[in-house]
């Protein structure tokens, strides 16, 4: 199944739809909740920093749990694969003569595949977490890594447990349907030979794990049998019980919203069991590989072994809100998910998945290990697209158009000179648009394309003279290619303003692109011409107050990305660093002026907050425009949610980008406000485009068109 | 005052996840308590014991003595490395837990020594219980009682 026809199912499931939407809302609510009166910065910082280490340490750790369990008789295996570990643990319950496993919920176990192993070897491992053991018995797998069978409805659920039972199950009554799973898995604590369980961490000081559970599984999976086998990566390690406790803190406020599990239980080997002849349980720690030890040591990619596995980068991802993690992930779920199958599975399981990322980066700024996960799958987007290619029309775009700023003028020329019988007027805003697209398919058929602009920005910046404006006060401007081709009109409201202020504003003699289409889509190549380009046209840094943007996807690739790509060539890495630190957005400029404005008319005013914006340069321009408009403001729920549009993303996963702009529609429509402002022009491509598309007569605004229309400057 | 301070927030957070919380001071709690209504105690601090093993029925009821309590986050703490306290507090439909107010640590840090401690020799269980055993497995919903107690109650001696 190609990945395209996965994701078709998946949103065509409207169970899947609504329970992760719902989900979606609570969480952010209970989150918030969790996490009130404490610093989540300083805290997930905490636990980055204990979690940045390097293979040595990591080893001085293991070899410290290992000696500590060692002389109380514990059995320490080390696993180099997901194989070697699934043997061992076949031959302990073989040794045993145990037919049952009872196991608590372990990604760790998914990752090796586990149960598959076991049951060929004749072996019945039972899942003992509700939600695990629903789906072992549907024959499925976990589509979240917190909650995995929440892509299920209780019908669904009561329709699983009367087959497997075959008793009558009430498909409404949920609390006699946990009975059940009670009742049944009780009978297993008690027939098993032997208990598993994973390790939320291993503490080296002592060698104790910590486990954090709800229901109590991993309880009784470490209690009633036997023998226990601790299944963990070497990743969980720590050095006390202090570093522990600060993981603990973070994890099921991340994971669930919860301030602690009902239990967190503290497990060291050997402990009292009446079942065995000498009264002592028998315990085994299997440390897993599987590539773990070898990433400890690359630069970027050890970044991931800072995941402690709460979930939270799937619970706030909106491409993984359209498609669940049956599709968004693969053993692992969700941004880590994307990561974790390339380094674990290898870059030919992942290289199809990666692309789903939109690049919001909200989970980098939600994970509570400090990982910043998108930069992780951007990397990993340029492995896989130069080794296994991308899509040969897109690079053709890049390489012979995009990527020569001289072509591309020219090419947009001519389609802004001819596009005129394909041009309509949208009746309900007077803007111009694209009527029909020839040959579009049906599912990139979700939003209004506007036309390109009659004359580019440059083109009216030049001719209409706003470059014989001079002033002590200089700003330079990269307007990027949406201001440059489609809406010149943002570009020329922002010079006029600022001019008016008596800020001289230049900008680049040519227009180039500044590589984030090529980038997203994991052209490295062509993504260094573009960013060169862009570069070599910038003039120097020193002669001005800031480097404006209106784009902030742009103004984000200056600060970030010129940096990784300019590694290699001092002059430019120079230049870039220096223009990065004044990368401002227009908003952010504006307010540092201390301009007074006020608002003239009455319209209802929402604001929509760009990605980029929040998440790359640290600004929204919510606050001004509350504090300019009063009760003319609106907050829009979820304003600094990606409104889908992800550049070619949304040509490239059309219908994950409609689903999510939907969701953004729906709730501008909630606010009844009259006129949308973002500061960004992709997303008013995008929402606009949407906004028109389902003929809804919100009117969508640049920050800087809607301060020319809208508010006046206090003298 | 500090103490106040500490016991209104695990109260707060103890009452959260569904708890029922008593203050009584020893005495009250000696006399009002009916020994015939459990089939596991454990109170070392006042010397009452009830020994049993539970099997896979399971046990009605359960009480046992907490060794600390976390303010940050309304837990009871409590080594469980004796089997049948282990298995009482797993497996009991309805577990009490008491503690003296004394014993109330402001958070999950302040008990990292005992931690240390009840976890350097051979065998060791420590478990932070915070509410009955729960799921949202099935639509989110939340559910009490899915392999452990179904109900908690927290007894705080407010006098000791």
């Amino acid at each position: 199944m190609t990945i395209h026809t996965k994701i078709d199912e998946k949103l065509n499931d409207k169970v899947l739809y609504q329970n992760l939407k719902g989900f979606a809302t609570a969480y952010k609510a209970s989150k918030e909740n969790a996490y009130k009166g404490l610093d989540f910065e300083a805290l997930r910082t905490k636990v980055h920093d204990l979690k940045d280490r390097d293979l040595n340490k990591v080893m001085q750790q293991f070899n410290q749990f290992k000696e500590n369990v060692e002389k109380h008789g514990c059995k320490v295996f080390q696993a180099k694969t997901g194989d070697d570990a699934c043997r061992y643990i076949a031959d302990v319950m073989k040794s045993h003569g145990a037919k049952y496993m009872v196991k608590s919920k372990s990604m760790t176990s998914e990752e090796i595949q586990l149960n598959q192993y076991l049951e060929k070897e004749g072996l019945s491992p039972i899942e003992t977490d509700l939600g695990e053991w629903i789906l072992q018995i549907a024959n499925e797998h976990p589509s979240h890594m917190v909650m995995p069978a929440i892509h299920k409805t209780r019908q669904q659920v009561a329709k699983i447990f009367s087959d497997y039972t075959g008793e009558k199950v009430d498909p409404d009554d949920i609390k006699a349907m946990v009975e059940i799973a009670r009742r049944f898995l009780r009978e297993y604590y008690f027939k098993a030979g032997v208990g598993m369980t994973g390790a939320n961490v291993a503490v080296a000081s002592t060698g104790t794990i910590g486990l954090v559970t709800n229901e109590g599984n991993a309880r009784l999976s470490s209690t009633v049998p036997p023998v226990h086998i601790v299944l963990v990566g070497y990743e969980k390690l720590c050095d006390d019980f202090g570093q522990a406790l600060d993981i603990v803190r973070v994890l099921p406020k991340s994971a669930t919203g919860q301030i602690i599990t009902s239990y967190t239980t503290w497990i060291k080997g050997r402990t009292p069991s009446h079942k065995n002849a000498d009264g002592i349980k028998e315990t085994h720690y299997v440390f897993l590989d599987n590539g773990r030890l070898a990433f400890l040591e690359h630069p970027k990619f050890k970044e991931a072994l800072k995941c402690i596995r709460c979930g939270s980068c799937a619970n706030i991802c909106p491409a993984y809100e359209m498609v669940g993690g049956h599709v968004y992930g693969d053993r692992y779920i969700g941004s880590i998910g994307l990561i974790l199958t390339a380094l674990y599975q290898g870059d030919a399981a992942a290289k199809d998945i990666l692309k789903m990322c939109i690049g919001c980066r909200a989970c980098s700024f939600n994970c509570p290990s400090g990982i910043d996960l998108q930069t992780l799958i951007s990397d990993l987007k340029l492995v896989v697209g130069k080794k296994y290619g991308i899509n040969p029309v897109k690079k053709k775009v890049f390489k012979s158009v995009v990527a020569k700023p001289k072509r591309m003028k020219s090419l947009l020329s001519v389609g802004a000179n001819f596009q005129f019988p394909l041009t309509t007027t949208n009746k309900l805003n007077q803007e111009k648009i694209i009527k029909t697209v020839p040959m579009l398919p049906k599912e990139m058929d979700f939003r209004k394309f506007p036309a390109l602009a009659s004359k580019t920005f440059s083109k009216r910046f030049f001719k209409d003279g706003y470059d014989q404006f001079s002033s002590q006060r200089k700003v330079f401007f990269y307007p990027g290619c949406a201001i440059e081709y489609f809406y010149p009109e943002m570009g020329l409201a922002m010079v006029k303003l600022l001019q008016k202020s008596g800020i001289q504003v230049d900008i680049p003699k040519v227009a180039a692109c500044c590589g984030i289409p090529a980038i997203a889509s994991g052209d490295p190549d062509n993504a260094r011409t573009m960013i060169f380009n862009t570069l070599d046209k910038l003039n120097d840094a020193k002669d001005y107050e800031a480097l404006l943007v209106l784009c902030p996807t742009c103004g984000g690739a200056i600060k970030h990305e010129f940096l990784d790509f300019t590694k290699a060539d001092p002059d430019r890495y120079k230049k870039a660093s220096q223009l990065g630190q004044m990368v401002t957005p227009v908003g952010q400029f504006l307010e540092d002026q201390g301009i007074q404005f006020k608002v003239i008319g009455n319209k209802t005013v929402t604001y929509h907050t760009p990605c980029h914006d929040s998440r790359s340069l640290s600004y929204s321009a919510e606050a001004f425009l509350s504090s300019v408009l009063g009760e003319q403001f609106i907050p829009l729920t979820d304003s600094n949610v990606c409104c889908g549009f992800g550049g070619t993303y949304s040509l490239d996963f059309s219908s994950i980008s409609n689903g999510i702009l939907n969701k953004k529609i729906e709730n501008i429509e909630a606010t009844k406000a009259e006129i949308l402002v973002t500061d960004c022009p992709g997303c008013v491509m995008q929402i606009n485009g949407g906004l028109m598309h389902q003929k809804k007569a919100v009117k969508v605004m640049h920050l800087t068109e809607f301060i020319e229309n809208h508010l006046v400057v206090v003298e | 005052m500090k103490v106040m301070k500490l016991l209104e927030q695990f109260l707060e957070k103890s009452t959260l996840v569904g708890n029922e919380n008593r203050l009584v001071t020893t005495v009250d709690f000696q006399n009002d308590f009916k020994r015939e209504d459990y089939e596991y105690i454990h109170l070392p601090g006042l010397n009452i014991f009830l020994d049993k093993q539970a099997g896979e029925a399971g046990i009605r009821r359960a009480l046992i003595e907490a060794d600390y309590a976390i303010a940050e986050t309304g837990s009871v703490v409590i080594d469980s490395c004796n089997e049948n306290l282990r298995l009482a507090s797993c497996l009991a439909e309805k577990l009490d837990v008491v503690f003296p107010l004394s014993k109330l640590v402001d958070n999950m840090h302040d008990v990292a020594d005992f931690l240390e401690e009840r976890t350097s020799e051979s065998g060791g269980y420590v478990a932070f219980i915070t509410g009955a055993s729960r799921t949202a497995d099935i639509e989110r919903v939340l559910t009490v009682g899915v392999h452990g107690p179904k109900e908690m109650t927290v007894i705080i001696l407010n006098d000791l």
